[in-house]
């Protein structure tokens, strides 16, 4: 009973952070600039870290919770190189 | 419940995905594939594929992105 409570509301908290992800979406899309497109998917990688680490809460798997970190380092070096690119080209 | 997720997931897929073609800006069109890939990580994971979501956000998060921005800088950056 408490297991399955549990489940339902980290479920209701991933459901959360996905349309926070849809609305990030719109940014990159309407962003008139290209900083702000690259703001709207940095932003999105932080709440995509988020949802992993909810759904491996949710499932009651520890080992879900390293593909969040993998994810986290990774994330940082693309935002990097199109940042630099971006330094370059002013 | 997780089907709502994924309902969400998907759509955004779509939809940046239709953006990487769309957009004449070649630097806004790596940031959608980017966010593409990441979401199509997501959904790896959804489906209860930890090692796929692992090696799909290295190649689409780390190495495609860097490798096509090295190519812009190095060509146009604006579709003629």
């Amino acid at each position: 009973m408490g297991e399955e409570n549990n489940r339902m509301i980290f479920m209701m908290i991933a459901a959360g952070l996905g349309a926070l992800i849809l609305i990030c979406l719109i940014r990159a899309v309407l962003g008139p600039t290209a900083p702000d497109r690259l703001v709207a998917m940095d932003t999105t990688n932080t709440l995509v870290v988020a949802v992993l680490v909810v759904l491996g809460a949710a499932w009651n798997e520890i080992i879900y919770v390293d593909v969040a970190i993998v994810y986290a380092m990774l994330s940082f070096v693309s935002t990097l190189y199109i940042s630099k690119y971006l330094e370059a080209a002013q | 419940m997780i089907s709502i997720v994924q309902l969400l997931i998907l759509a955004g897929i779509v939809v940046s995905a239709f953006f990487v073609l769309r957009f004449k800006d070649l630097l806004a069109s790596v940031i959608s594939l980017a966010i593409m890939s990441l979401l199509l990580s997501i959904e790896f994971y959804i489906l209860q594929a930890p090692d796929v979501a692992i090696a799909e956000a290295a190649v689409g998060a780390g190495l495609s992105t860097a490798i096509y921005v090295i190519a812009i800088k190095n060509s146009s950056r604006w579709e003629a």
